[in-house]
């Protein structure tokens, strides 16, 4: 009796349109990506009902830590080079280019000022593992420093918008010193930022 | 697949036949592109972050000295709110006059619905049956030092929820609230 014979069918499979797949996500992620900024403390922010995002640009950020450490950012790097200069003249900070050109590229940094250029004198790494002290927010002892950063920014970019970071455990009383703070400076309107989160029923 | 037509040494001779090139597959072998695509995919979508934050905007009122004076509010048209430690809220309603015999009542809630909300819903209802309105009911918070970030961002979320019109991020500086943090053992400043 002779052998049933199975034909033998290749097993290579076309693969063109799954490429093509694969590589129109790929083009739709890379394209969509934005890399989350490396920050200097994390924040876990709370959860409200509010619908409106975040503006695209002009944005004071403020962030403040559990522990009440408060930190500070601008998104755009010509604001921050133009508020350098200012704090620069104030404080009487002597900067080096390199000093300059380091700033220009922190997202968010929290200590005394007068102590920045020493901040800016590490190199990156260094900068990264660096435990920040927080701002100086000490609005008894005659310091205006954050009083200083918001009315020199907001002089330098008049569209800036103020958004508050806050950790969901962080203590009233911090957050009061900085909106004390925001209002010296005759701010009377800020951003919390918070996650979305469905109102539940 | 990928040889050289190398062509034969010497065989160019006159009339000879055609020299055909020898017909190639057009299919390459993509499984190692898609491989890479698939993890670039896994790798992108990753980093991605997702959902972008949100924010709520929040009014302070102005200072003390610039602001314009504005006629007293009617204390039955208000609730007061202080934010406490370990998520307690202390709710109470100021009488409109206070007199050798008035007693305030205070509630100690917590933020979920049935403690909140129950408790704006019900002032809202009252300030409706007193006044006409509900949208007179004006919510004090005032949240002292120990209460944190979150809790402030849940009482506004929550006047947005019941759709309360006017509500103030106010001190802690009424001699009422005073009591009530000595009472509850709430440190004020």
């Amino acid at each position: 009796m002779p052998k049933v014979k199975i034909p033998r069918k290749s097993t290579s499979v076309d693969m063109t349109a799954m490429c093509d797949v694969a590589f129109l996500l790929l083009t739709f992620f890379i394209l969509t990506t934005k890399f989350r900024p490396q920050e200097a403390v994390t924040i876990d922010i709370p959860s409200s009902t509010a619908q409106i995002p975040i503006p695209e640009k002009d944005i004071m950020m403020f962030q403040i830590a559990p522990d009440g450490r408060l930190f500070f950012g601008l998104d755009d790097q010509n604001t921050r080079l133009k508020l350098l200069e200012r704090l620069s003249t104030t404080y009487e900070l002597t900067l080096t280019q390199d000093q300059k050109d380091a700033f220009r590229l922190i997202e968010t940094w929290g200590m005394d000022i007068r102590s920045l250029p020493d901040f800016l004198k590490m190199d990156p790494t260094a900068r990264g593992a660096f435990n920040q002290p927080g701002l100086n927010i000490d609005t008894t002892g005659g310091q205006h420093q954050v009083e200083d950063l918001i009315l020199f920014s907001r002089q330098e970019n008049n569209n800036l918008r103020i958004a508050i970071k806050g950790d969901k455990t962080t203590e009233y009383r911090h957050f009061d010193k900085l909106i004390q703070a925001l209002q010296n400076r005759k701010v009377n309107k800020f951003n919390l930022i918070t996650s979305a989160k469905t109102a539940q029923e | 697949m990928a040889e050289m037509q190398t062509s034969d040494s010497g065989s160019h001779k006159k009339g000879s036949k055609k020299v055909r090139t020898k017909k190639m597959s057009t299919r390459v072998d993509l499984t190692a592109m898609v491989d890479l695509g698939f993890l670039l995919i896994t790798f992108f979508m990753l980093a991605t972050t997702m959902n972008k934050p949100k924010t709520m905007e929040v009014n302070k009122p102005a200072k003390e000295e610039e602001k314009v004076k504005e006629p007293p509010i009617k204390m039955s048209k208000t609730a007061t709110l202080m934010l406490g430690a370990r998520n307690k809220i202390y709710a109470y309603v100021s009488p409109d006059e206070i007199e050798a015999g008035t007693e305030i009542t205070m509630d100690s809630i917590d933020y979920s619905p049935s403690g909140l909300r129950k408790f704006i819903q019900r002032r809202q209802k009252e300030v409706k049956e007193q006044w006409g309105n509900q949208d007179d009911l004006f919510v004090m918070i005032k949240p002292l030092p120990a209460s944190n970030v979150k809790n402030i961002v849940d009482v506004l979320d929550e006047m947005t929820i019941n759709d309360v019109k006017r509500y103030a991020i106010l001190e802690p500086n009424d001699p009422i609230d005073s009591l009530i943090a000595l009472q509850t053992g709430q440190s004020r400043k």
